[in-house]
């Protein structure tokens, strides 16, 4: 009893925070469209639903279309759910998916398979790098005491110059026009899970795998127990006789290669080529993602989903109306603001608590009165 | 002569606080101008919640608070001061750094020329006050110098100076000797003489008979009747206290002590403040006998604790168990040797608050091979190890998926006990293990502590609980100044008074009377 309505406050704690947050975005829309009704249509049905001539039909490439954009962001929001939940602030997936899926596609490209494997080995290639690239933030915090959110941070930056520099000076393909790798194998993309040309591939299916596994790795298994009660008190955890460096540098490691997969695997299955010459952003939604959860991994699909929503609206609105589309990063900031905002609600909070109180020493004075008869 | 005008009224109080525990459950409390008041009730009766909400720390959940007649909102110790009220905690808010002045006077410091601080005019001050109300400080000594009775006098000095009228003292004698006491006395009784109102929060019957003139009994967060003092029999006070009579000595056999388990010798600590913590300690421990450590607080008794489990490293010295050095050994190789440590501050160490019951209650053990089923954790043997556990420490609980922090007290520290008792240990640290946990709890934890030293296990007991440390140890040391100052073999024919002169320093045994305690050479 007690605890499912503290349960329905969490629920409803949540969905205030987005409509607080949408009612802040609408604000907004009205404030800068001339249409401000039909942006909002596109914005919150219009990734799902499309009209033709008055008529609401299910659109089933839009659907296809937001899973697909939910295969990267799975992948580095349980990257970060792992780190966070160690209480480490590891930012450095941003990079590690760029860095990630630059060296998948180069193996891709210059290692020879005819087998299905290849896809899956040129993935495993990038997950070995997204690791041995956090060993560096990991390593520094717990040898030298330097702050991981700095170094991470940092990294980052480090990650994409790299990246963009053997691009433009080892392996670009000179015949294109604009700044690109040599196409892969065939071997090496990632099939569509679903026909029809989508972007919806296997790796969908592999991100899915992969939620079940870290919610296992998490609350199952020894290593995630550690890192979960390092992340909640390290001192006590230290008593314990946990070995608290090796498990943090432990946590950082997956998520390097969560991060790592995460980028082979959008690489591999979205494009032909690699040509990204900026940081893709899927590391940073990881973040998000993983506050929208709570830090837990099974949470991640649905928070996932909802920002890709979220992103697929704002886009349409900014297509087919005079929203500008940096209306997603207003609403998003709104949405973090509420949801990290733990006071957010407290009173309401505070009069179930008083309420449930109640209830119980209620019970209790009854049940020693009864005794008592 | 007896003025009936009432400086204090709570009326109806009840406070919930976020982790559910009613606190306070319609309380009313109220005090005459002028009387020293004692609030007594057990730890966690709800004395010192109540006292927050009337020093402005907390806001009651209901009720109303009436000081001097006028309806108040006392929405941050601001406000109370402004009111006249004061507080004394019973951890000190000093800064430990700045001199007795300069503590004195923070946040109303006096200027000159409108920019630099006065601290001739601090020092003066803090004279004037001093000598007014007869509370003898040194103005010029650093805080973290004075011993833990002037301390108190700079925090009672730091109320007064602010125009409190009401002085709330939460368990002051609590970290006091007997002779620091005896002068806490004298001076609130002049403090009364001057017209001022005294709360005096305690559980020790025989100081509430000494000096207070009415007191208010609390028990579960509820009022239990408010009494003169000259009219009510410590009996009767114990029996609304508890609501039993306590059984204060526990029950044991004579100890056999066996061979030597932890050997510590020659221990060195200098802290961060340069301070000698730790000036060459040397005692044994042996299987099958509670070796209990008495002292005031900060007389070297955390430092040495924080050696023994690898959390801090001494300057020199050696400690072995069974021959095993643990002074370089990680917290898992010293478990491994069968050390379990009860943390003084269980809230840091002893558990993680916002995991479950079950997750804390596995903490030293989830590695083992009947925890884990290849890389996957058995969550039979698991839930089947936390039931148990919870049955047989009788924690108090909805289930073994309960988050720590919506525990009581007591209840936390059975869950720290659960585990660090049921790991078969060699060697026991009890770091304060009764500390403000009630009477049922403490009760449990040293009949634990007794059956296990009778089966063989070595214990150290370490208590600012003078009572508690003479009770239940078999032989004991007294540490003063980071040195040990007696050992008493036999425990049975000591009393507090001698043990007061050993803690406060006044009297040290020969070095011969102290070598006895290490048993081998």
């Amino acid at each position: 009893m007690k605890d499912r309505r503290m349960f329905v406050f969490e629920l409803v704690r949540g969905a205030a925070a987005i409509a607080v947050a949408l009612a802040v975005g609408t604000i907004f829309i009205f404030l800068s469209s001339d249409e401000p009704l039909n942006a909002l249509r596109y914005l919150l049905i219009g990734p799902l639903v499309s009209m033709k001539g008055g008529l609401a039909s299910f659109n089933t490439q839009g659907f296809y279309t937001i899973l697909a954009a939910m295969i990267p962001t799975i992948f580095t929001g349980l990257a970060v759910c792992v780190m966070f939940s160690s209480n480490q602030f590891n930012l450095a997936g941003e990079g590690i998916v760029m860095a990630g899926g630059f060296v998948a596609a180069l193996a891709g490209i210059y290692i020879h398979m005819n087998t299905g494997w290849h896809a899956v080995i040129c993935v495993l290639i990038a997950a070995a790098l997204g690791g041995a690239i956090m060993l560096i933030p990991a390593l520094l915090k717990v040898k030298l005491g330097a702050s991981e959110m700095v170094t991470s941070l940092m990294l980052n930056y480090v990650c994409m110059y790299v990246v963009l520099h053997f691009l433009n000076y080892n392996f670009a393909d000179r015949s294109k026009g604009s700044t690109q790798t040599y196409a892969f194998a065939d071997t090496a993309k990632i099939g569509a899970l679903v026909p029809g040309g989508s972007k919806l591939t296997w790796g969908f299916v592999a991100a899915l795998v992969f939620v079940v596994i870290i919610g296992l790795l998490m609350y199952r298994t020894r290593w995630g127990y550690a890192i979960r009660m390092i992340g909640i008190n390290q001192a006590f955890s230290k008593y314990s006789g946990m070995k608290v460096g090796g498990t943090i540098v432990l946590a950082q490691v997956i998520g390097g290669v969560l991060s790592g997969i995460g980028g082979g695997v959008e690489v591999l299955g979205r494009y032909s080529t690699f040509l990204w010459k900026e940081l893709p952003g899927y590391g940073w939604t990881g973040i998000t993602i993983a506050i929208l959860a709570k830090n837990n991994p099974l949470l991640v699909p649905l928070a996932a989903f909802f920002i890709a929503y979220l992103n697929k609206g704002c886009q349409l609105m900014a297509t087919y109306c005079d929203v500008p589309s940096e209306m997603i990063d207003i609403i998003q900031a709104a949405i973090f603001l509420f949801f990290a905002a733990e006071q957010f609600l407290s009173g309401y909070r505070q009069k179930i608590v008083v309420k449930n109180t109640r209830a119980d020493l209620a019970k209790a004075a009854a049940s020693v009165e009864g005794g008592a008869e | 002569m007896e003025q009936n005008d009432l400086v204090v009224q709570m009326k109806g109080i009840t406070k919930v606080y976020p982790n559910g525990i009613a606190a306070n459950q319609s309380v009313d409390f109220s005090v005459r101008q002028g009387e020293i008041h004692a609030l007594m009730g057990e730890n966690g009766a709800g004395k010192s919640t109540l006292m927050k909400m009337l020093f402005g720390l907390e806001q009651p959940t209901e009720g109303e608070i009436v000081v001097n007649g006028e309806k108040v909102s006392l929405s941050s110790p601001t406000v109370a001061i402004a009111h006249g009220i004061g507080m004394v905690h019973q951890h000190f808010m000093l800064v430990p750094s700045l001199t007795v002045a300069e503590n004195i006077v923070l946040g109303m410091v006096p200027k000159k020329s409108g920019m630099f601080i006065d601290f001739k005019k601090a020092i003066e001050l803090t004279k004037e006050y001093s000598e007014r109300f007869n509370l003898a400080v040194n103005p010029d000594a650093k805080v973290v110098d004075i011993p833990v009775g002037m301390k108190q006098k700079v925090e009672i000095l730091k109320a007064l100076i602010r125009g409190a009228k009401i002085l709330i003292l939460d368990e002051p004698t609590a970290v006091l000797t007997t002779q620091e006491t005896t002068e806490l006395f004298r001076e609130l009784i002049h403090l009364k003489e001057q017209g001022y109102t005294i709360i005096f929060i305690s559980h020790k019957l025989n100081e509430i008979k000494q000096i207070t003139d009415r007191l208010t009994i609390m028990r579960g967060g509820k009022c239990m009747g408010v009494y003169e003092t000259a009219s009510i029999t410590e009996q009767e006070i114990s029996r609304l206290m508890v609501g039993r009579d306590v059984i204060l000595d526990v029950q044991k056999d004579e100890a056999q002590p066996t061979d030597v388990v932890l050997k510590v010798r020659d221990l060195h600590y200098t802290n961060e403040w340069n301070k000698k913590m730790l000036d060459g300690v040397s005692f044994d421990v042996r299987k099958g006998e509670i070796l209990g450590i008495a002292g005031v607080e900060g007389n070297g008794q955390r430092e040495l604790v924080d050696m023994l489990f690898d959390l801090s490293e001494p300057d020199a010295g050696t400690a072995t168990v069974n021959g095993k050095d643990v002074i370089n050994a990680s917290q898992a190789r010293i478990r491994a040797m069968g050390v379990s440590l009860v943390p003084e501050d269980r809230m840091t160490y002893g558990i993680a608050e916002a995991a479950t019951i079950e997750e804390n209650l596995i903490s030293d053990r989830f590695e083992e091979k009947r925890f884990n089923n290849g890389p996957l954790f058995n969550m039979k043997a698991i839930h089947a190890e936390s039931d148990r556990l919870i049955a047989d420490y009788t924690v108090l609980c909805k289930s073994r998926k309960q988050k720590v922090k919506m525990l009581s007290g007591g209840n936390i520290q059975k869950v720290v006990v659960a585990r660090e008792f049921s790991s078969d240990p060699t060697l026991i640290i009890a770091d304060q293990p009764t500390r403000g946990i009630d009477v049922g709890a403490t009760e449990f934890i040293r009949k634990k502590l007794v059956d296990l030293s009778r089966a063989g296990t070595a214990v150290l007991l370490v208590s600012a609980d003078l009572n508690e440390v003479m009770e239940l140890s078999d032989s004991l040391i007294v540490l003063y100044g980071g040195k040990i100052a007696a050992y008493f073999e036999d425990t049975s024919e000591l009393d507090d008074v001698v043990m007061g002169e050993y803690m406060l320093g006044l009297k040290r045994q020969s070095d011969e009377e102290i070598g006895r305690v290490c048993h081998e050479r």
